[in-house]
């Protein structure tokens, strides 16, 4: 979900450029009410500028029927700009609208509501077609939040049921500190980085991750300040950071978004509207059935959530409600609320459901305040009523800097009343919490501390905040232990796609260093910019440019004496400096550009020590020369491998030419008397045949002459 | 006398590259000793510096976390 009121516009302006032009002109029609026409290019900068200009966005509220202008309301009271259809259908009929779909489709018409399209293809002709494609009910429409804000004050309709008793004003409510939950969803995040959790397509959990969150020790607890225990409430906290965003679901898998990963600075009670509009997003947990997802239907809590809080806020300040009213008009209005109910809340018409709700999900959060007298009281605490019923602004609590202990076993000790969100994002980055109570417990490791560098934080800055919010300076021996394991993290470096430098020389590569254009020195003439990002072109000049997922090519010319490799620097590649070395020897350089390796009996055989087979090599110089490894080189790796050579003295007959020796070879009388053919012309004679050979050829007219 | 260097050096990038690179060689023969690691190196640039096979950074995060190493890594 955006944040800014620019990343809000921005998505506006994606989602009209997915509308086709009639629809887009018929939203300009309804929204802008031109007087002459609109050219198509300025369309959609018209609408948005409409849409920012707050006089005409409430002509246009006021221009939408009842139900359409309690449903921009609703969002406004939400701060939820999205919500899925299905739920705001529900709501309306809560309210007693009747129509249907068409409040919503008076929104969209008028271009104050916009449908969410998660696969835009062809350009969108009208809403119902939108309607066709995505399915329902979990299509999705979003607004402006500075338009759904304009809208938030309209009448709903709904009835005060404060009770006509309530406490006396002697009685002091009892109100939570609002830390309760995002604790709770920082440690949840912790439990994501330790291990892979996925779900389903549909959202669900698998059993290991169910099983992890309900035994975990801090999650699975409930809160020290509680009035009624929540079941699954791990499960819930997890859900719930999926829709305040501090988690995010990627291919299946739950990781923490990289916004998550930095502290926000943002006030407690800004958290804390985050997190009311992410009770939109619950669906797989029930106020008392706990973990529950029904597929193909939507959870009643984020309809039911809203409701009971607008509910509240029709009470005049001082007022009570209780939970049996509520529930009782749920049950009236709501219109699938009862079916999903389990038959022990059915026969108490729901209260057990709601006064769950009530006291287990709002009394944390600090927008409720109770009384027990008899039964419970609850209304909504100031903080609350400024948000649900415009009341006066809460000021900040005070603030207590100094609200961390920490132990010199690593342990900290941080007191409730002095954290704030920035200080929980900060420590969650690089402490583990421990436990949750007034005093929360957290620990420095190895693993957290490790997380803390990789998402940014330094040693220096983690100790700073230590000692920022610590009643005294961090003690030598965690010092020491973070030292030690920040030094850790040093002495192995990732780098999943860098950019390496290969200069001609070393040289070269010295000057580079001392420039500062390269930051670290891999071999003696490749180097390394900082962070392995591109360096500055500013001083060079690129010869080549080799992407190291591209195949490896030919790159070497080998010399006629077959063991000489001459290298092409603008063909190498990063493999052939790693595996050259292994079979050839570098050759100095002459002064040329040109690199060259020489293969030696040493080279050969240690590639065959390091595993090399000669198959391998053949393999190795097909891709890189073109052709198998040079004759000088096999002999280097075959020849221990064949039989003694011998060497003899022999009588040779060398004939004229190859014809007359073909001729010897094939004439029985002739080949009798031959041993062995040495060459083209060289033939080997027996010495005792010698006489009767000479007979036979000079028969034939064959001379032959004695060396 | 200090050498004349030429304005603009002639350089080759070699670009998307995977790599391990370790405090010392020690490290790096560690490194290769564990056979899950060692299949997906792909070559030894240097004593310290290891190619990694292409789309495998993660798998070897994995392993090296579970060798009780924190690498920090750079471009993730």
């Amino acid at each position: 979900m955006p944040n800014e009121p620019d990343d809000w516009m921005e998505r506006a302006r994606q989602a009209l450029d997915g509308y086709s032009e009639t629809l887009r002109r018929a939203v300009a029609g309804t929204l802008l009410k031109p007087r002459n026409p609109i050219p198509i290019e300025e369309l959609t900068e018209r609408i948005l500028a409409t849409l920012g200009n707050p006089p005409v966005v409430d002509r246009r509220i006021a221009d939408r029927t009842a139900p359409g202008r309690a449903l921009l309301a609703i969002l406004g009271q939400s701060r939820q700009p999205v919500w899925k259809v299905g739920h705001l259908l529900t709501m309306l009929a809560a309210l007693g609208s009747t129509e249907g779909f068409a409040p919503i489709q008076s929104l969209l018409d008028a271009g104050l509501l916009f449908p969410v399209r998660e696969f835009v293809g062809s350009p969108l002709n009208g809403f119902q077609q939108w309607l066709g494609q995505e399915p329902y009910p979990n299509a999705e429409v979003f607004t402006l939040p500075g338009v759904a804000a304009r809208a938030k004050d309209e009448p709903l309709g709904l009835p005060n049921l404060a009770s006509p008793e309530g406490p006396s004003k002697s009685d002091t409510p009892r109100i939570a500190d609002g830390l309760e939950w995002p604790l709770r969803l920082a440690a949840v995040g912790q439990l994501v980085a330790d291990g892979a959790m996925r779900t389903t397509q549909l959202r669900a959990l698998f059993k290991r991750d169910l099983q992890r969150l309900q035994t975990h020790e801090l999650l699975a607890a409930a809160p020290a300040d509680h009035l009624v225990v929540l079941p699954d409430i791990g499960v819930l906290t997890l859900f719930w950071a999926l829709g305040a965003e501090q988690l995010a679901i990627i291919e299946g898998e739950l990781t923490l978004p990289k916004a998550a990963r930095t502290a926000t600075n943002r006030p407690l009670t800004d958290e804390l509207v985050v997190l009311i509009a992410g009770l939109s997003s619950i669906e797989a947990w029930d106020p008392l059935l706990g973990y529950r997802l029904i597929e193909g239907q939507l959870s009643a809590v984020p309809s039911a959530a809203v409701l009971l809080l607008l509910l509240l806020a029709k009470a005049e300040p001082g007022q009570w409600c209780e939970s049996a009213p509520l529930a009782a008009w749920l049950w009236e209005h709501h219109p699938s609320w009862q079916n999903g109910l389990s038959p022990e809340a059915l026969q108490l018409r729901g209260t057990p459901w709601v006064e769950s709700l009530l006291f287990g999900v709002f009394y944390p959060l600090g927008i409720v305040e109770v009384v027990e007298r008899g039964g419970r009281f609850i209304r909504l605490s100031p903080f609350g009523r400024s948000l649900f019923t415009g009341g006066p602004k809460v000021p900040d609590a005070p603030a207590f800097p100094q609200t961390l202990m920490v132990q010199p076993n690593a342990e900290i000790i941080a007191y409730r009343q002095g954290l704030t969100p920035t200080l929980i994002g900060r420590l969650s980055r690089f402490a583990r919490w421990k436990s949750l109570g007034p005093a929360c417990t957290m620990e420095l490791t190895a693993e957290q501390t490790y997380r803390g560098l990789e998402s940014g934080l330094t040693l220096a800055g983690m100790v700073q905040t230590l000692n920022q919010h610590s009643v005294r300076p961090v003690h030598p021996a965690v010092m020491d232990l973070l030292q030690r394991w920040a030094n850790k993290r040093e002495r192995i470096t990732v780098y999943s796609s860098a950019t390496l430098v290969e200069f001609l020389s070393p040289a070269d590569l010295d000057v580079a260093i001392s420039r500062g254009m390269i930051a670290v020195r891999i071999t003696d003439r490749i180097g390394l910019g900082a962070d392995g990002a591109d360096p500055d072109y500013k001083n060079l000049r690129l010869i080549g440019n080799r992407d190291y997922e591209a195949k490896p090519t030919k790159c070497i010319v080998v010399d006629d004496d077959g063991v000489t490799l001459n290298l092409d620097a603008g063909q190498t590649d990063l493999l052939l400096e790693a595996e050259i070395g292994r079979l050839a020897e570098p050759v100095p350089a002459d002064g040329g550009i040109v690199r060259r390796f020489k293969l030696t009996p040493e080279s050969l055989r240690r590639a065959v020590l390091g595993g090399w087979k000669l198959d391998d090599l053949d393999t190795w110089f097909f891709a890189r020369t073109g052709a198998a490894i040079p004759a000088a080189g096999r002999m280097f790796l075959s020849g221990p491998a064949v039989p003694a050579s011998l060497a003899t003295k022999r009588l040779v007959l060398q004939v004229p030419n190859a014809e007359i020796a073909d001729g010897l070879m094939q004439w029985p009388t002739t080949k009798a008397c031959i041993e062995d053919r040495l060459g083209p012309t060289a033939l080997a004679v027996d010495e005792a045949k010698l006489a009767p050979l000479k007979e036979v050829l000079e028969s034939l007219g064959i001379k032959v002459e004695f060396a | 006398m200090s050498q004349a260097v030429p304005a603009r050096m002639a350089v080759k990038l070699h670009r998307r590259v995977c790599l391990v690179l370790t405090e010392d060689a020690v490290l790096a023969e560690e490194l290769l000793a564990r056979k899950k690691l060692a299949g997906e190196v792909l070559g030894r640039l240097s004593e310290r510096a290891l190619l990694i096979r292409p789309g495998r950074i993660e798998a070897v995060l994995e392993e090296l976390i579970k060798m009780g190493h924190t690498p920090q890594v750079v471009g993730k």
